[in-house]
């Protein structure tokens, strides 16, 4: 043809490598899950055993983390502790990411009434304080902690859901998108297959803060006796009984106030650095100059 | 010489490496001259605007060379002194109109903000002297449009307002990066008369930064070529555009389609930039130049030839006379005559509106009496055009004209309002979406813009396949094998199939949006601005493209381009859209040759070409003079061959000159037509009363 080679030959970008906070929230986090998923076998004592003997010990080389008011060490509270926390927190964000999402997209995309109805909902839904949603969700029911999962679940779904549909709504005008209506695809797939992968990189910031409020939050329920239920033990659930003894005993709040904070600055980590990793644009601009 | 530039050494730190961005350049412009500097994206053109204005980005590192301006060296002075120098003494003119202004300011403000930083204007001295400037650049109601704010301008205006901040402090050095891209060509025909106009008035000296070279024809006195980072040629504009001698300024030559000469083929620069991260040793063009030979793998010096010009090739002189290489049309397969069968796609009387205001924002306060107006803007008033298999019909017109509209409107991809629109023979105007299948298979469409026409999380092969699978073309066996025979018709090598579209270049994507668009085996594809987002060399392979698969799949396009050139080449037909509405069609001899309508006119004269001269050029209102009315010629606010009022009140018939040939006009058909310079409008301020209409009225 008139030109055999038409402007190739250009070496693929690298592959961008991960960045240092990326790997940062990966070790903190990934440290957390292990240690929580690995509790039962590695926590130096029972978690649930009471013991007079030993109420209030500070910090020691028996009781690492120290006892609590009914002896029991902290540490293995704290280590089965972190897998109702972890699970409150993923399972609520889940939920909200898979309710809020396709709300998002549908309102993004076909705009007018669609958009009305599901934007008025989740502005309702919005304007009742999160911890007035979930008491209210866990009050007509008996508390369990799967309920308390779905109730912070269900706040966050109108958060998602803006952010999928502000998302959604730049993504509908590029031609892309124009180009899959050419091909008479239907909406379904234009929405999950042509416009979701590219919103996934907001999404991911978006639910990565979720998990950490929902841990939050579900905390803040298991602190008013709604969510996860004594003897078992919540981190919020454990820095609320610690509250009568933050004076005599403060290790007891501390350590579960720690962890928690460890797991959010984690989380919150992991999702900064996977809107870079995932970004494929963002790796394209290294050629630019 | 106010400015030169010696020696200057610009890297960007980047990841992965560092870029070189200028490597050892020298420039000068002399007092009261213009210097153009051209090169295609990325050979570094804009950094060299940045470095004299102080203005590199905090990646960006000097690494040699001094700016002297009147013999002191910029890069030596503090930054204190050098804020001085910027706005007071240089000024910089940016390429897009739309984004420099702050959109909360209103534009005299803007425009006058120099004073009162560099002379100490008050603030209302200011304004009375930014309106006075206003007035200088050719805007006439000034005071209107100091009150504006920005979004309330046309970008024509917009860009003589920046002009005209740029003037305010009365500096002697301009710089313009690429002023004009941004808009339509009878808009850049008159900014470029109006630096001619201010660099007089003021003996201003221009560096004037774009990759047009027929706009540096049109303005500057020398030109520099750059790539890739080196300048590769410098001289007199004349000379260098009449005989180029480095290879590279003569592929540029020579990618440009023209209007006067019609070539089968364009010819076209092959290959891309070299990676700025690891630039080849020897001469950085010898990958892509014809006339490469083993020596030129050394490192190349800039030489003098002649008295002003040099040139950075070995071979300069021996391929002096040797032209760039025509593009060879590899076996043209006979091209199949449209066949009878009626046309692929007919439009009658297509209109869509849109409605720029709704709910509260229409409503409207008469007195005390709230009116719900809302603003409509119909984009395509009564469009209607037929294309025949294997017929290219060129759309051209401003922008704004609803081009775009109506290539998304035959689509079904805006649903019109009224008309009807066959395609294939079926009436597929009212068919809901679901039912379009057929159609869609039919008739498929290439975008503007590479960068957004591809899903950026799918592989080119993912991207090919789907219209593959989507429209069960071939057995899903087969589709691979079908993916690699569309790349190889759109000429990209087999392995693209794994790759992401930001792992290639505008071009390639572009080609890859042209093998989505014909794997349906479409008998129609709207190609909206198939080019624009290119470089010249690029833009001409695309094109080729284009015109080898329309011979070979005997394939329609409505190819909408705002470049008449670009359409000029390939169309069969033209169609020249205003407002909204075809004000002329006919054949592209026709059209191109002796058109009827005088906007079709005006368009063509403003177009900047190598070879025509300026003089006989028509100057269109920047704005209508009234603003359109409901009855009347849409043009007639603008028209340079205004009869009376006629043209204001009575909407032209469409008439046919000839077979085949309409427009839309009062004008007698036979009659002799006033010459060109006599209809010549001047831009500046007339006896006829205006009323708002500068302020946008769409």
């Amino acid at each position: 043809m008139a030109e055999q080679s038409p402007e190739s030959t250009a070496i693929a970008p690298p592959r961008r490598p991960m960045s240092a906070q990326l790997k940062a929230g990966l070790l903190i986090v990934g440290t957390i899950v292990l240690l929580s998923l690995l509790a039962p076998w590695i926590a130096p004592h029972p978690w649930d055993t009471i013991s007079i003997h030993t109420r209030f010990q500070p910090p020691s080389m028996t009781y690492w983390l120290g006892t609590d008011d009914y002896g029991r060490d902290v540490l293995s509270r704290l280590l089965m502790g972190g897998r109702l926390s972890l699970a409150m927190g993923i399972g609520a964000t889940v939920i909200s990411v898979l309710f809020g999402v396709p709300m998002g997209l549908a309102a993004g995309y076909f705009r007018g009434n669609v958009d009305e109805v599901l934007m008025r909902v989740s502005d309702v839904l919005m304007a009742i304080p999160a911890i007035m949603l979930g008491l209210l969700v866990l009050a007509v029911m008996p508390p369990a902690l799967w309920k308390t999962a779905v109730a912070v679940g269900l706040v966050y779904v109108p958060l998602i859901a803006r952010v999928a549909r502000s998302v959604t709504l730049g993504l509908t005008n590029e031609e892309f998108v124009q180009a899959a209506r050419a091909r008479a695809e239907n909406a379904l797939y234009i929405l999950f297959r042509e416009i979701l992968p590219n919103a996934w990189p907001p999404l991911i910031v978006e639910a990565s803060l979720r998990v950490t409020y929902a841990i939050l939050l579900g905390s803040a329920l298991s602190f008013l006796g709604l969510g996860a239920q004594p003897p078992s033990s919540d981190w919020g659930l454990m820095i609320s009984e610690a509250r009568a003894f933050i004076d005599r005993a403060p290790w007891i709040a501390l350590a579960p106030g720690f962890a928690m904070c460890l797991l959010v600055i984690g989380i919150n980590l992991i999702g900064d650095g996977l809107r870079e990793q995932l970004d494929p644009r963002l790796k394209g601009q290294i050629a630019k100059a | 010489m106010t400015l030169s530039i010696e020696g200057l050494t610009v890297s960007y730190r980047v990841p992965g490496g560092t870029v070189t961005a200028l490597s050892d350049v020298s420039l000068s412009v002399p007092k009261g001259r213009t210097l153009a500097v051209v090169g295609e994206s990325g050979s570094g053109k804009s950094t060299i605007a940045l470095a004299v204005m102080g203005l590199l980005a905090s990646e960006a590192q000097i690494l040699a060379g001094r700016i002297l301006y009147e013999g002191t060296d910029l890069l030596g002075l503090e930054p204190n002194a050098r804020r001085q120098l910027r706005g007071a003494r240089i000024a910089l003119i940016f390429q897009d109109p739309f984004s420099v202004f702050n959109p909360s300011l209103r534009v005299g403000e803007q425009v006058g903000e120099g004073l009162i930083h560099h002379k100490g204007f008050s603030k209302k001295a200011a304004l009375l002297r930014a309106i006075d400037l206003l007035h200088e650049v050719g805007i006439d109601d000034a005071a209107a449009v100091a009150n504006a704010y920005p979004h309330e301008l046309s970008g024509g205006m917009r860009q003589r307002a920046l002009i005209a901040g740029a003037l305010a402090a009365e500096p002697d050095f301009l710089i313009l990066d690429e002023p004009t891209t941004a808009l339509d060509v009878t808009i850049e025909a008159q900014i470029l008369d109006l630096l001619d106009e201010q660099q007089e008035r003021r003996g201003l000296s221009m560096l004037f930064i774009t990759h047009n070279l027929a706009v540096v024809r049109r303005i500057a006195d020398e030109v520099a070529v750059v790539y890739a980072g080196d300048v590769v040629e410098s001289g007199p504009t004349a000379e260098v555009l009449a005989h180029p001698l480095h290879p590279y300024t003569k592929g540029l030559l020579a990618a440009i389609p023209r209007l006067d000469a019609r070539e089968a083929r364009l010819a076209a620069i092959p290959g891309r930039l070299p990676d700025l991260r690891r630039l080849p040793t020897g001469c950085r063009f010898e990958r892509r130049c014809p006339f490469a030979q083993p020596h030129c793998r050394f490192p190349q010096a800039i030489a003098a030839a002649g008295s002003a010009r040099a040139v950075r090739c070995v071979r300069a002189s021996d391929l002096a006379t040797s032209a760039w290489p025509k593009a060879r049309v590899v076996a043209p397969p006979p091209r199949q005559q449209p066949v009878a069968a009626g046309p692929v796609v007919a439009t009658d009387r297509l209109a869509k509106a849109f409605t720029l205001t709704r709910g509260l924002a229409a409503l409207t306060f008469e007195g005390w009496t709230p009116v719900m107006r809302p603003v409509r803007v119909r984009a395509i008033d009564g469009v209607s055009l037929t294309i025949t298999r294997g017929e290219v019909l060129g759309l051209v017109g401003e922008s704004g004209s609803g081009k775009t509209t109506l290539g998304r409107a035959i689509l079904r991809l805006v649903d019109a309002d009224d008309g009807t629109i066959q395609i294939a023979g079926e009436d597929v105007t009212l068919a809901p979406q679901n039912t379009l299948v057929p159609m869609r298979r039919i008739a498929q469409i290439v975008f503007q813009n590479p960068d957004s026409s591809l899903n950026p999380r799918k592989t080119v092969g993912e991207i090919i396949a789907r219209p593959l699978q989507r429209f069960a073309i071939v057995r899903s066996c087969e589709v691979a094998g079908r993916v690699r025979a569309l790349l190889d018709l759109v000429r990209l090598p087999v392995h693209y199939a794994d790759r992401y579209p930001h792992q290639m270049s505008g071009g390639e994507k572009q080609r890859i949006g042209i093998a989505r668009a014909i794997a349906t085996d479409p008998q129609f594809i709207v190609c909206d601005e198939p080019v624009s987002a290119l470089d010249v060399s690029v833009q001409a392979a695309i094109v080729n493209l284009l015109a080898d698969l329309r011979d070979r799949l005997n394939v329609a396009y409505l190819l909408i381009s705002h470049d008449i050139a670009v359409v000029a080449h390939l169309a069969d037909r033209i169609a020249v859209m205003y407002r909204g509405r075809i004000v002329e069609t006919g054949t592209r001899d026709e059209v191109i040759m002796s058109p009827y309508h005088p906007y079709t006119e005006a368009l063509l004269s403003a177009v900047p070409t190598l070879t025509r001269s300026d003089h006989d050029r028509i100057h269109l209102p920047l704005q209508a003079r009234r603003s359109a009315g409901t009855t009347g010629c849409v043009f007639a606010g603008r028209c340079p061959r205004r009869i009376g009022t006629i043209c204001d009140t009575v909407e032209p018939p469409l008439r046919a000159p000839r077979p085949g040939h309409t427009m839309a006009c009062h004008l007698p058909l036979g009659g002799v037509v006033p010459t060109a310079a006599e209809t010549v409008l001047s831009v500046g301020p007339s006896a006829e009363p205006r009323d708002a209409a500068h302020l946008r009225s769409k």
